[in-house]
């Protein structure tokens, strides 16, 4: 494959950057590393090794204690299975016997996010141990915060993922139109998109959230509905612009059609404004879906969510435990996302490249 | 009085737990407009209404009861100031009409509906309070009652039989836009009747045992002098303090952020045996803090007087530290004897899943409550094991609640046919997973159902959590769209079958069976059990209605909180036995009809522990629980 020279010189540019180009890399890692949370952060064990057969539950359905000898029929608990093995082994030690050849890889963090972990002499939350495993404690309900923490990060960035594609499409879409054709439709629509504009968004969220309990997908649908017209603006002064350019009467010269002329001319050259938005409106998804959780208008308990998290902390500030953990994580996360939007900006900036007469 | 019931299971879960901080507070009123508080004049009427009065039948009986033993303090000390606080500043003074049904409705109903007679907290028996005696009527509804001669208004005119003639036109009348109160006055209440200036009866719309005429047909005056009724009422009235039978009257309105009560100083109640030596503080302010945690911390610095701790994370995690071991708050559990709200899950029997009972008693023996009580709860919760627990004789004592057990829900689940296991542990029957969606009005109680949730696993059960806003919550259930609701019903005197089990109000949107029930037999029961006026009888068949309903496994028991958990500045006092029986709050100022009010503020004590507190000076600490009253 090859990049154009500008490509090529706008990521050198942006490698420069070094906390840019770090934080994109940590992202990039921690979000390839949620795809398989699965198997760090899960209270199936990754593999089990029982009467001479291999077992791997992390990706396989539910698998009754009783299969692995246990009394019950529900889903195994494999921290329990561990330290049962690990008592035969003793037990078969101790008399001599040849130990059973029976053991478990359990992920680092061996919680799921949604059980509730009780001990006989104390009551949640239970702050940060590592005997017990819960590295960053648990919450009020006995739940680890490190499982809820990282399932809930993946959540919020595939929300912010998708909301961003799905408002981008939209709000290109329109905003080339309006800027392309320009005239009545452009007037029409800037109308339109200014009373929409002001319509209250977070009371359409509270009346929808009175009437039905939002998934996933309402909450996208909800949120893309009042989201999609701030790309518009930008789109239709730049599609404007460049309509207005040479290259573009050249091409409508040599007969290319409309389509055409947007989609393989204009919006390449536009490409540069869209990118520099990207991690923006990723941080702001982030923010958007952990406020909606942290007011009880989000996703529906009990999934595993920052603003969950942040209510229950600001709630239980006698075990700081839970509100450190939320807090940190989501300054941490923002602040990365908000230096590469900058490093990126800074590589897009014509000023480097362009000389002015 | 009974609150419109649609409230009542909502009041029932404030009380049950604690008032939440989640809690909505009220919009604040604009404060920039209608400014007027209007709190000294009280006579707006020229031409007071009068009524005639109808001769007395003969042969009546009066019956009083001056032989209880007091349960107010006689060391009780008149004087000092009580703070506490509210969630939300009242939408307006009026105690009926709009907005009227807020949380400070509860100030004004205590302090307005005086009622005629009272139930004595600790012997169940009816005391004299507005009426000094009564007589009951042949006909088993109607009920006579002498009026307390000496008994005034706070502004100091008269209480006369006129003033509760008028009552009844004003509750009926459409002007006060209140059709609850339209509706219980014209049909509960059917008649009122004056026999003379300090004579009355009342009839109420159909023959009852005498202990349910007493309490259903009493009722509370309205100052004839006071009301103008006309289409402004509503309005005009909206700030307006009226003057009450009761001990306060409120002495100032500030908009948005508080309002006082002042202590009746000559009260005709100081020399009346069950009303001396209560109603203590000179002076009651209760501030606007929006927040509970908030206002805990006001508590903490001394600024309110007592804090309700029922709440577990209060009693254990922020009831401790240094003003505690210091012995200057102190912390008392008091374990009362009363009707137990009956919270729990509700099943619809109209789906077709809940139709069937092995999976509703499958479900019951699914629900790991045990666990959630002792774990997540500390073990401060206990277990309710029915439908209409604490009513005293009207409780069957053999009904146990179901307990976690995997092998019966098996047992049950494969009977319904659920044998097989999908892949992710729930159960199915021809591709139909058992799945259940839980539906539930408070946030606070999602931790609860999540331990629910993954116990029920084990079981092979999917419950679906459906957190919603509150009045959504209420529309779902009494329109009957829920699968499982959880919900508590607020009590009355005696158990309510009709309501929430006769197949009148099944199937139907807006009653109170929301559990579907339509069963030929308990209509019949609760038919007999409705027309029965005698308590042998009417307790008999509540417990047999009982042993039906619980076998029929529609009501999941939760939890119950048979006590009531506060703290105190050591200057708040209460008598030596704490409280009455069926207390339900220890340090309530007011509260008439709940027959409180015992506590005083003793400001010896308080400058001996604002001093002792300014000099670092330690008392011992001070915890107390009290079992006087604990039912095992």
């Amino acid at each position: 494959m090859r990049l154009r020279p500008q490509t090529v010189k706008q990521w050198r540019r942006f490698r420069s950057i070094r906390r840019g180009y770090w934080s994109l890399l940590i992202i990039g890692a921690l979000l390839a590393l949620t795809l398989v949370a699965e198997l760090l952060v899960n209270s199936r064990a990754i593999v089990v090794r029982y009467e001479g057969s291999y077992y791997f539950p992390t990706y396989a359905g539910f698998m009754p204690g009783s299969q692995y000898g246990l009394d019950y029929d529900y889903e195994t608990n494999y921290r329990e299975l561990a330290a049962s093995f690990a008592e035969r082994r003793e037990a078969a030690a101790a008399s001599g016997a040849e130990p059973p050849g029976n053991w478990l890889i359990l992920p680092p963090v061996p919680y799921n996010p949604f059980e509730t972990d009780f001990r006989d002499d104390s009551f949640p939350p239970y702050p940060p141990s590592l005997s017990t495993q819960h590295y960053l404690g648990t919450d009020v309900a006995g739940r680890d915060i490190l499982a809820r923490l990282v399932y809930g990060f993946r959540l919020a960035m595939a929300f912010a993922v998708i909301l961003l594609l799905c408002n981008y499409i939209v709000g290109i879409a329109v905003g080339c139109a309006m800027g392309f054709w320009g005239g009545a439709f452009d007037l029409i629509f800037q109308r339109l998109i200014e009373i929409w504009s002001n319509v209250p968004f977070l009371y359409v969220i509270m009346i929808v959230a009175s009437v039905i309990v939002p998934n996933f997908w309402t909450l996208i649908g909800i949120m893309v509905v009042f989201g999609w017209m701030a790309m518009t603006w930008y789109m239709r002064t730049s599609t404007y612009k460049e309509k207005a350019r040479e290259y573009v009467d050249a091409a409508r010269a040599l007969g290319a059609s409309s389509p055409r002329i947007v989609f393989r001319h204009i919006l390449p050259n536009t490409i540069s404004i869209i990118v520099t938005f990207i991690p923006f409106s990723v941080a702001t998804g982030v923010t958007a879906l952990t406020a909606l959780d942290y007011l009880g208008f989000g996703l529906p308990p009990p999934t595993p969510s920052w603003g969950e998290l942040l209510a229950q902390g600001t709630a239980n500030l006698q075990s700081p435990w839970i509100v450190t953990s939320v807090v940190v994580a989501m300054t941490l996360v923002l602040l990365m996302v908000a230096y590469v939007g900058e490093a990126i900006r800074e590589a897009f900036d014509p000023k480097q490249f362009t000389f002015y007469e | 009085m009974r609150k419109p019931a649609l409230l009542a299971p909502l009041l029932a879960t404030l009380l049950l737990f604690g008032c939440g901080g989640s809690e909505a507070p009220p919009p604040e009123p604009d404060t920039t407009t209608d400014d007027a508080v209007t709190l000294e004049e009280t006579r707006f009427v020229d031409v007071l209404p009068t009524y005639d009065s109808v001769p007395l039948p003969d042969g009546l009986e009066w019956v009083t009861n001056e032989e209880d033993e007091v349960f107010a303090s006689p060391e009780a000390r008149r004087g000092g100031s009580f703070r506490t606080y509210m969630l939300g500043f009242p939408l307006t003074l009026r105690m009926v009409g709009p907005d009227s049904n807020g949380g400070f409705a509860s100030y004004l109903r205590a302090n307005n509906s005086v009622g005629l007679v009272a139930i004595h907290p600790n012997t169940l028996n009816f005391i004299p309070m507005l009426a000094t005696h009564w007589a009951f009527d042949d006909d088993g509804k109607t009920v006579y009652y002498r009026l307390r001669p000496e008994a005034t208004w706070s502004d100091g005119l008269p209480i006369t039989a006129d003033d509760f003639m008028y009552t009844i036109d004003f509750m009926r009348s459409e002007h006060i836009v209140d059709p609850w109160y339209n509706n219980h006055y014209t049909n509960n209440i059917v008649a009122v009747t004056k026999h003379d200036d300090h004579t009355i009866s009342v009839e109420g719309s159909t023959p009852k045992p005498r202990e349910e005429i007493l309490y259903e047909y009493g009722f509370g005056p309205m100052p004839r002098h006071f009301h103008k009724l006309d289409e402004n009422w509503v309005v005009d009235y909206n700030w307006r303090a009226a003057p009450g039978p009761g001990p306060y009257r409120i002495s100032h309105v500030e908009k948005g952020q508080y309002v006082t009560f002042e202590r009746v100083d000559d009260w005709w109640g100081n020399d009346v045996k069950y009303l001396a030596n209560r109603f203590n503080p000179d002076e009651v302010r209760i501030t606007v803090i929006r927040d509970m945690n908030v206002a805990w911390e006001y508590f903490l610095r001394g600024e309110l007087d007592t804090h309700p701790v029922v709440m577990p994370n209060f009693w254990h995690e922020k009831a401790v530290g240094e003003q505690f071991d210091n012995g200057y708050i102190q912390k008392i559990k008091f374990y009362t004897d009363n009707p137990q709200p009956s919270a729990g899950f509700w099943l619809n029997m109209d789906d077709p899943l809940l139709a069937d009972s092995n999976i509703r008693l499958g479900l019951a023996h699914s629900m790991n409550i045990e666990r959630l009580l002792t774990t997540l709860l500390r073990g401060d919760y206990e277990r309710l094991k029915m439908h209409h627990e604490g009513y005293w004789d009207y409780t069957n004592p053999n009904i146990e609640p179901r307990t976690f057990d995997l092998d019966k829900a098996d047992e049950y689940f494969a009977a319904a046919g659920f044998v097989s296991r999908g892949p992710d542990g729930i159960r199915v029957r021809d591709g139909q997973r058992l799945a259940f969606s839980l539906v539930y009005g408070t946030q606070e109680h999602t931790p609860r159902f999540v331990l629910l949730r993954e116990e029920a696993k084990k079981a092979g059960v999917e419950l679906n959590l459906q957190l919603m806003d509150a009045s959504a919550y209420f529309k779902q259930i009494l329109e009957k769209n829920h699968q499982i609701a959880s919900m508590a019903w607020s009590t009355s005197l005696t158990p309510r079958f009709w309501e929430h089990y006769h197949s009148a109000n099944a199937h139907i949107a807006q009653t109170n069976n929301i559990t579907a029930t339509d069963n030929p037999e308990l209509d019949q029961l609760i038919d007999d059990y409705e027309d029965a006026t005698d308590k042998p009888t009417r307790v008999a068949l509540a417990h047999e209605i009982q042993q039906i309903i619980h076998d029929m496994g529609a009501f999941i028991p939760t939890w119950k909180v048979p006590y009531t958990r506060e703290a105190n500045w050591r200057w708040v006092r209460l008598p030596e036995w704490n409280g009455t029986r069926t207390t339900d709050v220890l340090f309530d100022f007011m509260s008439t009809a709940n027959s409180t009010g015992l506590l005083w503020i003793d400001e010896e004590v308080k400058a001996e522990t604002l001093a002792a507190r300014e000099e670092g000076r330690a008392f011992d600490p001070v915890t107390i629980t009290d079992e006087t009253w604990r039912i095992e």
